[in-house]
């Protein structure tokens, strides 16, 4: 196995202890890509949570594990969650800003860093793998992928699977509310996203619902069982290891 | 310490801790624009902003067209050394530019010139002065406004650089795009709030 | 909205916002429209990220010069016949403008919108001085009539539906009812008039002050911007010292994206130039002008974390595609500038200590950081008002001591993994069928509106280690 073929899977703290199949999704994908699948030992979390709730140093002290874990592995680190990709890509850095050797170790490792999906859309055609599985499919980007990261492409991951159709949401982009701890620091506010989002994938005929981060997945899988809607959320990782059979 | 010297020196101090951040900008990109296009852009932009536009051959049609405007209506207009075309032959019996405010809002039609006309954007410059007052283009329902040919450029910056001294003398210059209008209720657009609700312009040779 | 007291809390007043129907039809009506309009306008721009770029560098640019720059501002307006004020707080700013309409003799004044009057609450100290003052913007104009306040930067009123416009001028006015906007307009139109014509005093914000050559620049679409500076025989403009730009050509960087953002026009209607009172031989225009300068926290703003928001021109555009502000409107942030700018502003004025739930009304979504004309990266100023809000207010807490846990266990990972598995254990006692319908604690916020799904037995991590253990073994 030549050392390229090398990629290291962070499994993120959600999948890692609240949907392992995820994991095990990404892990079947990348190998069937031709990928040799790593898993570091010793991620526990990026540290976004306390990041994003403004616990510099806590997330520092996070960050500075996680970082030390990843920059002792070689290739790419893949990441099925745009919100955790971002963080690493572009929180690690400026949390590091006063720390010019973490600094610098921090940006070496962001280059490596990409999103699941990302990594999918990055490799030469021949390498992707189309699966099938009849579907109606809607898509909903994570902000971080969509706007963090700017990977708009995603959803041709999804089109090019055969048999399955990819249906528009309406206020496509809008965020369904999520957002971290926001979840439960604004819950009514975000239940009202939610709600907003649901609409719009009622309205839209989708059978399933797929996105690239768990946390959204979570969020709108408990808010679909809350309300008793039959549509199925996903995340992209399992919907594709599915359709490769 | 005066309250300007204390904000002074809290700014100076600011500025120090270099919070904000410096703007890295690439090359221009070229510009690619048609010059020989402007008066067609400008007729485009208007007809957009729903103005009526008229573009005339010769000062005779100019003074036709505005004549057609202003007759019948009561019209309050700038100076006569102020409109081209000797347009203000064409109004009889009007309201002088430096009448009572309540005069010129109770004219039907409001008669101006135009310093510069901008074709990318639809708008007329006007810098107001003696015999060029702002009121004019303001008060009445009905602002006809006469642009020569040649004053017509393509973009607000170039009015920026090549009228800075004139715009130097002129208490105020003011950018007319369109009548007035609103979308206060619901974004429901609504013409003619309190300046002009009907603008008409009027192109020369 | 008149007469009914708002809740004291951010929460409070979201929770009766989230409620409020009308308040959804309207916001609903309008966001749409915006944010479809916006779209097209800035996207039809020829090379637009160059044209962004070079305004969001107009307005950095300025602040990072601006003691320079306001200095010379003062000067170019000293020359071209103003007097200029300075104000550290709005107390000052309103003592100032009352002092100056006493000794002009000032008795009516009319207003052209201004966002920052708002923030100085210049009205209510205008009207305690014996002064009548009356608000010209259509949308202003009916937030007085309602006693209320405007609940977005540009649409003062986008959260009333025409039909509460319509009643609201009904019984103000004693016109017939109507819910035709034309109409309403017409109404506005009628009793503003006479109200511009009889002012003394005009008093007008500035959306941007150019410091070359002493130019306040107004962009309204009405004309009642143009009406206040030009019949009246008194002109003050109130404006922030962070409102500058260096030159003409700066003032053109920042125009291009203006209206575009704001309300999908190239320009709007009118942009006014003012370079101080009437000159010689005018026949209109104010015979004296004054301009207030006002700091009211800008200072601490600029040397802070957040100083990049001072840069913001206003648009409102974050607000049109941000889903909080969709969903609760505009005053529920219960201050002047509403919206994601609002939610770094108004902490970054008034002091952390009682906005910190401002900065925490988000999802860190970044539509506002895409659709801002100058760039300006909100959600991480909002990160850096939480830090803020962490270093200085008290916190919950099971927030702060669950941070440090946290942090304390991430950083080692055998630890982690223990209290991973312990709470994974008790959560899976609350589940059925693998989800739980209530959750404890603080996680019970996150149950009010959906399930969340049980811990797994084996982690992820577990798991992958004994299969390929496993394998390793076969090997």
């Amino acid at each position: 196995m030549p050392t390229s073929s090398i990629v290291q899977l962070v499994p993120t703290c959600l999948v890692n202890d609240l949907d392992p199949e995820v994991g095990f999704a990404s892990a079947r994908v990348l190998a069937r890509m031709g990928f040799h699948v790593e898993v570091p030992r010793g991620l526990t979390c990026c540290g976004q949570p306390a990041h994003n709730a403004g616990f510099a140093d806590e997330a520092r002290a996070v960050a500075r594990h996680t970082l030390a874990v990843l920059a002792d592995t070689t290739g790419p680190i893949v990441v099925p969650s745009g919100s955790c990709a971002d963080m690493i890509v572009h929180q690690y850095p400026w949390l590091f800003e006063g720390d010019p050797d973490r600094r610098d170790r921090a940006r070496a490792v962001a280059e490596r860093t990409v999103e699941f999906s990302q990594f999918l859309l990055q490799q030469p055609p021949g390498r992707a793998t189309c699966g099938a599985l009849d579907a109606r499919v809607a898509y909903h980007s994570s902000c971080h992928l969509l706007r963090g990261l700017g990977v708009t492409n995603t959803p041709s991951l999804l089109s090019s699977t055969r048999g399955t159709t990819v249906v528009p949401l309406e206020d496509q982009e809008e965020c369904c509310g999520f957002g971290g701890l926001f979840s439960i620091k604004n819950a009514e506010i975000s239940g009202r996203m939610l709600d907003r989002k649901l609409s719009a994938v009622a309205a839209s005929g989708a059978e399933r619902l797929v996105s690239c981060d768990l946390g959204c997945v979570l969020h709108l899988e408990g808010g679909a069982r809350r309300r008793a809607l039959s549509v199925r959320v996903q995340h992209l990782a399992c919907f594709l290891d599915e359709a490769l059979g | 310490m005066t309250a300007r010297d204390a904000i002074l020196a809290r700014v100076d101090r600011a500025a120090a801790a270099g919070r904000v951040p410096g703007v890295p900008v690439g090359a221009a990109p070229p510009d690619e624009r048609d010059r020989h296009d402007v008066l067609a852009r400008f007729v485009r932009e208007l007809r957009a902003l729903g103005v009526e536009v008229f573009v005339e051959a010769s000062d005779g049609d100019v003074r036709a067209r505005v004549q057609a405007h202003v007759s019948g209506h009561r019209t309050v207009s700038w100076a006569a050394a102020r409109l081209p075309y000797g347009t203000a032959t064409v109004v009889s019996d009007g309201i002088p530019w430096d009448a009572a405010y309540a005069d010129q809002a109770s004219a039907d039609v409001g008669l101006t010139g135009c310093d510069a006309a901008i074709a990318d954007t639809g708008s007329l410059v006007l810098l107001s002065g003696p015999g060029a007052p702002r009121s004019t283009s303001l008060l009445p329902p009905v602002h006809v406004a006469i642009v020569r040919r040649d004053d017509i450029v393509s973009t607000a910056a170039e009015v920026f650089s090549h009228a800075a001294d004139r715009m130097a003398q002129s208490a105020c210059c003011t950018f007319i795009t369109g009548p007035s209008r609103t979308a206060d209720i619901e974004l429901s657009l609504t013409i003619g709030v309190h300046g002009p609700g009907r603008l008409v312009v009027v192109v020369g040779p | 909205m008149s007469g009914v007291a708002m809740p004291l809390t951010f929460h409070g007043r979201a929770r009766a916002a989230l409620s409020d129907r009308t308040l959804h039809e309207a916001l609903d009506r309008a966001t749409a429209q915006l944010r479809s309009r916006r779209s097209t306008a800035l996207d039809s721009l020829e090379h637009s990220d160059y044209v962004r770029d070079v305004a969001r560098r107009a307005r950095m640019t300025a602040l990072r010069n601006l003691g320079a720059l306001l200095r010379e501002f003062e000067s170019r307006l000293t020359e071209n016949g103003c007097r200029v004020h300075w104000a550290d707080t709005a107390d000052d700013a309103n003592r100032i403008i009352v002092r100056i309409a006493a000794e002009a003799r000032v008795r009516r004044i009319a207003k052209s919108k201004s966002m920052v009057s708002e923030e100085t609450h210049l009205n209510a100290a205008l009207e305690r001085a014996g002064l009548a003052v009356v608000e010209t913007d259509l949308g202003e104009y009916v937030t007085q009539l309602a006693a209320s306040r405007p609940s977005h930067i540009i649409l003062p009123i986008v959260h009333m539906t025409r039909e509460q416009v319509g009643r609201l001028l009904q019984e103000q006015l004693g016109v017939p009812y109507s819910d035709d906007p034309q109409v309403l307009a017409g109404y506005a139109r009628a009793k503003l008039r006479a109200e511009f014509l009889r002012a003394d005093m005009g008093i007008t914000g500035a959306n941007i002050g150019v410091a070359a050559t002493g130019t306040i620049c107004l962009v309204t679409n009405e004309g009642n911007g143009r009406m206040v500076t030009t019949l009246p025989r008194v002109h003050v403009v109130l404006m922030g010292i962070e409102k500058l730009v260096a030159t003409m050509a700066d003032l053109d960087a920042v125009l291009k994206v203006l209206a575009r953002s704001a309300t999908g026009q190239q320009l709007t209607a009118y942009t006014t130039l003012v370079r101080g009172p009437r000159r010689a031989g005018d026949a209109c225009g104010p015979e004296s002008m004054h301009v207030v300068l006002l700091d009211n926290g800008r200072t601490r703003l600029l040397a802070g974390e957040s100083a990049e928001i001072l840069g913001c021109i206003r648009c409102g555009a974050c607000l049109n595609v941000c889903p909080v502000y969709r969903n609760i409107g505009g005053h529920a942030y219960g201050d002047t500038y509403p919206g994601p700018v609002g939610a770094v502003v108004t902490p970054g004025l008034r002091g952390i200590g009682n906005w910190a739930a401002l900065p925490d009304a988000s999802s860190l979504c970044g539509a506002c950081r895409d659709i801002c004309p100058v760039r300006l990266d909100i959600p991480r100023m909002l990160i850096a008002m939480r830090q803020e809000a962490v270093s200085c207010t008290p916190q919950p807490a099971w927030l702060r001591f669950g941070m440090r846990a946290f942090a304390w266990t991430a950083a080692r990972p055998p630890m982690y993994r223990i209290v991973a598995r312990l709470g994974g254990a008790v959560l899976r006692q609350r589940a059925r069928n693998g989800w739980i319908h209530r959750a404890p604690g603080p996680l019970g916020a996150w149950t009010t509106c959906r399930d969340l799904r049980a811990p797994a037995r084996r982690s992820f991590e577990r798991q992958w280690r004994s299969r390929t253990e496993a394998r390793h073994d076969r090997a």
